[in-house]
């Protein structure tokens, strides 16, 4: 009796799933929902795509970039849009990435909603202006053993306009075990005068997916997309002087940003503190010096905590914090602008606050 | 095991080259469930439970934050360094939470016991009592921990 229903139940359950595949092929196969328009902030932008594709790619498809980490496999919880006129439930791939304030506002994954119908969305509209660039790998530089340039030549468009200081999400390709498409916020090292090409500076994060990528599997010649330009993170535009921190690849938006003030003749008077733990950690040291000789007031002070014993490093020794004060004249007319790791920003933040600064710059790493 | 969709997309999320490069298992073969329970038994059988783990290990980060990247010493015996990491990563457990990058190594000078662990690492123990399959690059072994951190 028992081994007759187990059997009747393993049927049942084989004609089920043998269903739900007809009905995805078919899906797949013979589903047409023809044309479908996006609306997107009441009108602003308003376009037709062929129904079918994630919502994600058909507003890629028409030059708008939503924010994605994962290459739209519902594993980063990046891609969210506000729907302004509802499609149909919640997917159980989409629920967990929302909380209750978005599950009622009709925020969804805009890599999970399938384009069927006309859709209704709300996006920011600093989106508008981001782009998806596709270049090649001109030249890889190993500034020191876990620090590597990535130069890339912009194939389409031609030209990238950006502030010197703004950074864009690089996109790997699948490799060994990765087998989707992730997407990381790096810093732009070359000027904007530049317009033809960009440079990364890259640190290797042990285990990291896309640093991982960059170091053992980007090679000169390879194509490479990225979006952009994102963030906030630029010069002021004032006379104040000004102090700059960083550490490892937060080298890469200064060194966009000293190129900049070179090529404007800038007068206002810099410092720019470079905490490194020992010499190996150094590097561009040179490209500052030359901006020592060629801005009006800019002075480049590397700071080493962990100086080796048998070095002849006659800079100045220890952590940059602490030492802040040495440099800072009227800390009413002195603006900071950090970039490095979190755990050196917060206490260089914390130091020029002390000290009187209020005019604390840095990129937000949520 | 009957498993739900959410479980089993979570399952697939831990596996390598979905949410880290490694992914969370290891060679370990056994469903995440599996491995959160025997290592909350062993938890029990040391008179420490996941949330005692997770608020030492919470309290030491913190404190080693304040350090800005390089070592220092917490507790007069507790050497610690937290390489702190731009960016944020997703948890594999699908509840729509970002943690921090980076690593985290402490010595207990007293005992010489180094154990190693990350932001994403405290917040699975706390929330899950996932300490990682046997074999991941991250795995943070209870015995091992409670030696050190206790
Ligand atoms: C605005 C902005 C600008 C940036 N600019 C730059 C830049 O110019 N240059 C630069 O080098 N970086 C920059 N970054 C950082 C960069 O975006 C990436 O976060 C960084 O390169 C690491 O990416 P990844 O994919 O290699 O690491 P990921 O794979 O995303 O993360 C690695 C981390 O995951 C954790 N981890 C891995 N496996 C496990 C496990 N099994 N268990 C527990 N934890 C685990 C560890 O904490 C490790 O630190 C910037 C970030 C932001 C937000
Ligand atoms: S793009 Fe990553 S979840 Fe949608």
């Amino acid at each position: 009796m028992i081994i007759l229903i187990i059997n009747n139940v393993v049927i049942l359950a084989g004609i089920g799933g043998f269903l739900a595949m007809l009905l995805v092929i078919a899906d797949y196969f013979l589903a047409n929902y023809g044309d479908c328009n996006i609306d997107i902030n009441q009108g602003k932008k308003k376009f037709t795509v062929k129904g079918g594709s994630s919502l994600l790619s058909s507003l890629a498809e028409k030059m708008v970039f939503i924010p994605s980490a994962c290459g739209g496999k519902g594993t980063c919880g990046l891609c969210k849009v506000k729907l302004l006129k509802e499609i149909g439930p919640v997917l159980p791939t989409e629920k967990p990435y929302l909380d209750k304030d978005e599950l009622k506002n009709g925020v969804r994954l805009s890599c999970q909603i399938k384009v069927k119908q006309d859709i209704f969305i709300h996006i920011p509209e600093a989106l508008f202006s981001i782009k998806k660039f596709r270049g090649k790998v001109e030249r890889i530089i190993d500034y020191t053993y876990d620090i590597k340039g990535v130069y890339i030549k912009l194939d389409e468009p031609k030209n990238i306009e950006f502030k010197a200081g703004q950074y864009v999400q690089l996109e790997s390709k699948k490799y060994g075990k990765v087998k989707q498409v992730v997407s990381r916020a790096y810093s732009m090292s070359s000027p904007p005068f530049e317009e033809d090409k960009i440079e990364l500076i890259i640190r290797l994060v042990p285990d990291g997916i896309m640093t991982n990528y960059v170091h053992k599997q980007l090679h000169q010649g390879d194509d490479i997309s990225f979006t952009g330009p994102y963030g906030e993170f630029f010069i002021r535009d004032s006379k104040a002087d000004m102090i700059f921190v960083a550490g490892g690849s937060g080298m890469a938006p200064f060194k966009s940003i000293l190129a900049d003030l070179e090529k404007q003749q800038s007068k206002r008077r810099i410092v720019y503190l470079f905490g490194a733990r020992t010499e190996k950690d150094l590097f561009l040291v040179d490209e500052m010096r030359h901006f020592e000789d060629t801005l009006a007031d800019f002075t480049f002070i590397p700071v080493l905590s962990q100086a080796d014993e048998d070095s002849d490093w006659k800079g100045k020794k220890g952590y940059i914090p602490p030492i802040l004060k040495d440099y800072v004249k009227d800390p009413d007319n002195t603006e900071g602008y950090l970039c490095g790791s979190p755990g050196l920003l917060a206490v260089t933040e914390k130091e020029m606050h002390k000290l009187g600064i209020k005019n604390v710059y840095y990129d937000s790493f949520g | 095991m009957k498993q739900t969709p959410k479980e089993e997309m979570i399952q697939e999320r831990l596996k390598p080259g979905v949410v880290t490069l490694e992914g969370f298992l290891g060679q370990d073969k056994r469903h995440y469930h599996e491995i959160i329970s025997e290592d909350l038994d062993r938890l029990k059988s040391l008179g420490k439970s996941h949330g005692d783990i997770a608020e030492r290990i919470q309290y030491f980060t913190d404190q080693a934050f304040e350090f800005a990247d390089e070592a220092g010493i917490v507790d007069d015996h507790y050497e610690i360094q937290y390489q702190t990491e731009r960016g944020k990563l997703i948890s594999p457990f699908m509840d729509n939470v970002f943690v921090p990058k980076g690593f985290v190594r402490l010595t207990n000078l007293k005992n010489g016991v180094t154990v190693e662990w990350t932001p994403l690492n405290i917040y699975m123990i706390k929330q899950y009592g996932f300490f990682e399959g046997k074999g991941s690059t991250h795995r943070v072994e209870p015995d091992k921990l409670i030696k050190a951190i206790f």
